[in-house]
């Protein structure tokens, strides 16, 4: 397991691009000026997010269009509800909010997670695409395999690193739901990797 | 699964990406449906700004006529024999109560004001309110004038208007395309 942490590191170094990050500040300016319908602002907030948001809506969905709607879904009802951020958390936090209730509420309306299952199967995004290269897209793969309510629990607390009661609320489950889940996807998870030879 | 290899799974798991740039740009996407929604946040101001100017410039010109007429009434004495148009309007036109329908529209309308409004951006709200304020103003001063004149054709007429008015503002928040009231309706 370490040499596979090791390896893992190496290449998701090599992977991801690291975009300069705004001025705390500056982002604040955007979120008024997009509060003022500056659309210009509200890109220059989108260009900022889409990745986080992208990638969070990929991880819970598990396919790209999936995620792609999921997306553009949630930037547009943070447009429209941008008057009602009063910057009580960060403008990421309140934006992945909305994002996982894209996510559930496409979800909801849908009921297709088994056909999810299949779509993430067939469309499965390529690693460029996804930024997990080497044995950790065996990790991505397994977590796309988990059953729904671990799945989603798992990616916000231990992929986004939201704590199990930020993740209970953006889930609209209790914090204990949240708990019970994460192990369960540890386990499940654990099962996988071993069945496919890792040392977990 | 211990708690040694748990705490492995958990480290891989946040080296896993969060930030997965999508494979193509949803900017365009997102850009076409705000723009198609910007219309009803940003067309107020020009149609609300001229119906609440309408309504104030009306009823401002109104309140000096009425003023003046009034005072005037007690040194003209109109020749004998001529019918006035004002008597024949105010013969036709009976009591100026709102109809009913007009009654039940304009209820439903405030009723749903404030949840409409809330879906305005702040400046598009305010500008909303303060319009409608000036329309209201507008209704309780020619109402004020109508209790010392009620049979005023003219007062009446503007009432209308201004409820008119103040209809189609509230409509226009919440998007309704019924028909506005009509003369019958008063």
């Amino acid at each position: 397991m370490v040499a596979l942490l090791t390896a893992v590191r190496d290449d998701y170094s090599q992977g991801m691009v690291v975009a300069a990050q705004p001025e705390v500040n500056e982002e604040a300016r955007w979120v008024r000026q997009a509060q003022r319908s500056d659309q210009g602002a509200f890109e220059k907030l989108y260009r900022l997010h889409i990745d986080k948001v992208y990638g969070l809506c990929l991880r819970m969905t598990g396919s790209v269009a999936e995620a792609e709607d999921c997306a553009q879904e949630a930037f547009i009802q943070a447009w429209n509800k941008l008057d009602k951020f009063r910057g009580d958390s960060a403008f990421a936090t309140w934006l992945h909010r909305i994002a996982v209730n894209s996510v559930l509420g496409r979800m909801r309306k849908s009921k297709r997670e088994q056909d999810r299952i299949q779509i993430a199967a067939d469309v499965a995004p390529s690693p460029a695409s996804i930024g997990d290269s080497g044995n950790l897209r065996d990790l991505s793969d397994a977590v796309d395999r988990l059953p729904e309510g671990a799945r989603h629990v798992f990616v916000l607390s231990a992929i986004y690193g939201y704590s199990h009661e930020e993740a209970g609320e953006m889930l609209g489950i209790a914090v204990g739901t949240s708990k019970a889940q994460l192990h369960r996807a540890r386990r499940l998870l654990s099962q996988q990797l071993t069945e496919q030879g890792y040392e977990v | 699964m211990n708690d040694k290899t748990d705490d492995k799974l958990m480290a891989m798991a946040a080296e896993l990406a969060t930030d997965i740039k999508p494979q193509r740009d949803l900017w365009p996407e997102i850009e076409a449906a705000i723009r198609e929604q910007e219309p009803a946040r940003t067309a107020w101001t020009p149609y609300f700004a001229q119906a609440a100017a309408v309504v104030l410039l009306v009823a401002g010109t109104a309140a000096v006529t009425w003023n003046v007429a009034k005072n005037d009434a007690d040194y003209v004495v109109p020749p004998e024999g001529v019918a006035t148009t004002l008597d024949a309007e105010f013969a036709s036109f009976g009591n100026y109560e709102l109809g009913q329908g007009f009654q039940d529209a304009r209820s439903n309308l405030l009723a749903d004001l404030d949840l409409e409004l809330d879906k305005l951006s702040p400046e598009a709200r305010t500008e909303v309110e303060e319009n409608l304020a000036v329309i209201r103003t507008a209704i309780a001063e020619i109402n004020a004038a109508l209790e010392e004149e009620p049979g005023n054709v003219l007062l009446q007429e503007l009432l209308l208007k201004s409820y008119h008015e103040e209809l189609l503002v509230m409509r226009k928040v919440g998007g309704l395309t019924q028909n506005v009231m009509s003369r019958n309706d008063i």
